[in-house]
This record gives structure tokens, C-alpha cells and sequence, in this order.
């Protein structure tokens, strides 16, 4: 009787391990083969991505390599993406001139309405009232998937200075802590 | 190792397996045991007609109750700002049926972490959409499906999913002019005007 329950849990053990590992189970992507490769934490390792820039122009991830990049997710229609713009503007600010650079990434949105807001939006940021100092790019589902599939906006990726994603940030920062950490160890 | 402790070793084995594979891409707010992988995860939807059946050349109800996931929310059809996408309920109806009125209720002002200062006016828990239709002398008689699209877009306490919109189907049937339309489900049609 305990060797057959023992068969029993092994076979039921290696089925799940199985169906886990194996895409046999209701999550898994349909296209296994355009997902990335992962690291150890579970993030895509080196996303290959080329966005484009508002006016349409291909924007490579691989040309800000030698600097440390926040790419952030975001959308003009995300109230939690449009609270946490100060503490970007701020970090671009603070870092900018040391080798790290934001970059937003407008997603379900249009170039005809992100431009406008870019420009005209004013954020208040220690005192003044200033515009988004960060470039920004327009991402699609294909980008998406490169980073290994978004589901909440704002999503932020940090990106070592050699390309590689080393942590992400699901949902609005509620300060800037953290991330200051991150960063700077990176720098 | 006896049965019993065999069978919560199973248990438990099987719970963690299950785990990794529910945390790859999904959000799973805190309070909340169902994983959202698209905003159409966010909602059930549950169509009811005014009217069985519903008598040509006269005014019928369409109603769809929504229940939100506890722990988001998703913009009223009257947000407080421009820029955030409303909850529209659309009909595609086939020939025969005309729009009257959508009829949309108020939604709460709330305050949320990421905008502590400015509440958004949102819809939560559960809300009843409603459209006043007409079924023409034009209207197939029997039974007709009408499609209907429910725009929205939600989020949860730090994030938002993409606007989606989710098909809804309401049965109805037809009958002659004239015919005795009996009033089904007046708990959901009774605040229509």
C-alpha cells in the first residue's frame, strides 16, 4: 500500500513538473519561440528591440549601451503612469549627467496624442512646473513580448550599462528610494 | 512516511508548482487569489432582457451587470478627466432594432496612492449598464442574438491594464405586434425609467 501511494505521488510530481516546465499548462505563450531568453530571476536577458522615436525614426535599445537605462512603460490614458512622472523627471534630472538616461516607452497610445502631451504637460517637480525631460519612444506588442510580456502600466526595466535588464518595477513608484539605490549601483 | 503525510506532501507540492507557474506574467494583487493576465480578465458580465418575449413595436431593456475583480476598479462612463478612457456599452444591432438610450449610472469619486490628491470617478464591485432598445415592425421574428462590444479600462491600486473590449451576446425574442411581452427580472429593470 505505501509503495503504490509513493508511485502514486512520484507520477502525479514528475506529471506537474512536467506540465510546469513544458507549456502544457493554460499560461503558457502560444509563441514560445519569439519569447527571450530569461535569467535566473526570470527576466528577459537582453531585450533586442528597435522602437520608434515620435516622429517615426527607428530608435535601437542596443544604441544607449555604455549607459545605465530605466525604460518605462507607460501610457498617456494610465493615471498611476501620469503619478509617477515627477519622480522620473526628478531621477533624469539627478542622473542624467552620469552615464544614465530614462526612457519612456508609450504604449497602447498614438504619436499623434503622446506628442502633444510631451510637450505641453506640465508636471510639478521640486517647486517648478517643468515638461517630461526624457525621450520618448513608442512600444508595440512585439516590444512587449521582448521584455518578456507587460501586463500592468507603468512597467519599468533598469538596463545595465552592457544591455542586460537587471530588475523591473511593476506599478506606480510611490517614491524614489529604491530606485536611487538601483541606479546607483549600477553607475 | 505514511498516507496522510504523503498525501500533504502531494498537496503541498502540487500548490507550489502550481504557484510558479500562475506568477509568470500575471498581476496578483495581494488580497486577490485569481491571477489577471488581460484586462478581460478583470470582468464578468451578465446580460439580461426586459421583456420575454419582446412584442414588435415596442420598447424593450437590455441590461448587462458587471462584476468587477474586488480589487480593481475601471473609469466611469463620465471620468473626471479627458485623457482616461470611459466604460461604453456599444450595440451592433442587426435590422430591426433601434438604440434609444444608453444608460450609464454615476460613479464614486475615489482617491487612489497614485493620485492622492485628485479623486478619479470610477465604477467597482458591481454596476448595471443599460440600453432602452426598440424592436421595429422590421424585426425577425424568433429568437435573435444582438452583440454587444463593453469598453473599459481598469486598474488596481498602483497599475493599469490596456483599454479592452469585451464581447457581450443577449438573447432576445421576437414576437408579433401585439403580443404579451411578460416583464422578467424586474430586481435589474426596476430603476428604469
Amino acid at each position: 500500500m505505501k509503495k503504490s501511494v509513493r508511485a502514486l505521488i512520484l507520477a502525479a510530481a514528475a506529471l506537474l513538473v512536467a506540465t510546469s516546465f513544458f507549456g502544457c499548462g493554460s499560461h503558457q505563450s502560444s509563441s514560445s519561440s519569439t519569447e527571450p531568453s530569461k535569467n535566473a530571476s526570470g527576466l528577459a536577458n537582453e531585450p533586442d528591440v528597435t522602437f520608434k522615436d515620435l516622429q517615426g525614426k527607428d530608435v535601437p535599445l542596443a544604441s544607449y549601451k555604455g549607459k545605465v537605462v530605466l525604460v518605462n512603460f507607460w501610457g498617456t490614458w494610465c493615471a498611476p503612469c501620469r503619478g509617477e512622472i515627477p519622480i522620473l523627471i526628478d531621477l533624469q534630472d539627478k542622473y542624467s549627467g552620469q552615464g544614465f538616461t530614462l526612457l519612456g516607452v508609450a504604449t497602447n497610445d498614438q504619436a499623434d496624442v503622446v506628442t502633444p502631451f510631451v510637450h505641453n504637460t506640465k508636471f510639478a517637480v521640486g517647486g517648478q512646473s517643468v515638461t517630461m525631460n526624457y525621450p520618448i519612444v513608442m512600444g508595440n506588442d512585439d516590444i512587449d513580448t521582448k521584455f518578456g510580456g507587460l501586463i500592468g502600466m507603468p512597467t519599468s526595466f533598469l538596463i545595465s550599462r552592457d544591455g542586460k535588464i537587471v530588475k523591473r518595477y511593476i506599478g506606480a513608484l510611490a517614491n524614489s528610494t529604491q530606485i536611487e539605490k538601483d541606479i546607483q549601483s549600477q553607475l | 512516511m505514511s498516507i496522510s503525510k504523503s498525501v500533504r506532501y502531494l498537496i503541498a507540492l502540487c500548490a507550489l508548482v502550481f504557484m510558479a507557474g500562475q506568477t509568470r506574467n500575471t498581476i496578483t494583487p495581494a488580497q486577490e487569489s485569481t491571477p489577471i493576465h488581460s484586462g478581460a480578465d478583470v470582468v464578468t458580465t451578465h446580460p439580461y432582457v426586459s421583456l420575454d418575449p419582446v412584442p414588435r413595436g415596442k420598447e424593450f431593456q437590455v441590461a448587462v451587470v458587471v462584476d468587477i475583480n474586488h480589487a480593481y476598479h475601471m473609469n466611469s462612463h463620465k471620468p473626471l478627466d479627458s485623457y482616461l478612457i470611459p466604460t461604453t456599452l456599444t450595440p451592433q444591432l442587426p435590422n430591426g432594432f433601434k438604440l434609444v438610450e444608453a444608460v450609464y449610472p454615476s460613479g464614486q469619486d475615489k482617491k487612489f496612492p497614485f493620485s492622492p490628491d485628485k479623486p478619479l470617478n470610477v465604477y467597482s464591485g458591481n454596476v448595471t449598464l443599460r440600453l432602452r432598445l426598440t424592436a421595429e415592425n422590421t424585426a425577425a421574428l424568433g429568437a435573435t442574438s444582438l452583440p454587444l462590444t463593453l469598453r473599459y479600462q481598469a486598474c488596481n491600486e498602483s497599475a493599469c491594464l490596456p483599454p479592452v473590449k469585451v464581447p457581450v451576446k443577449v438573447d432576445v425574442k421576437v414576437a408579433a405586434a401585439g403580443a404579451e411581452g411578460h416583464s422578467v427580472h424586474p430586481e435589474i429593470f426596476k430603476a428604469s425609467k
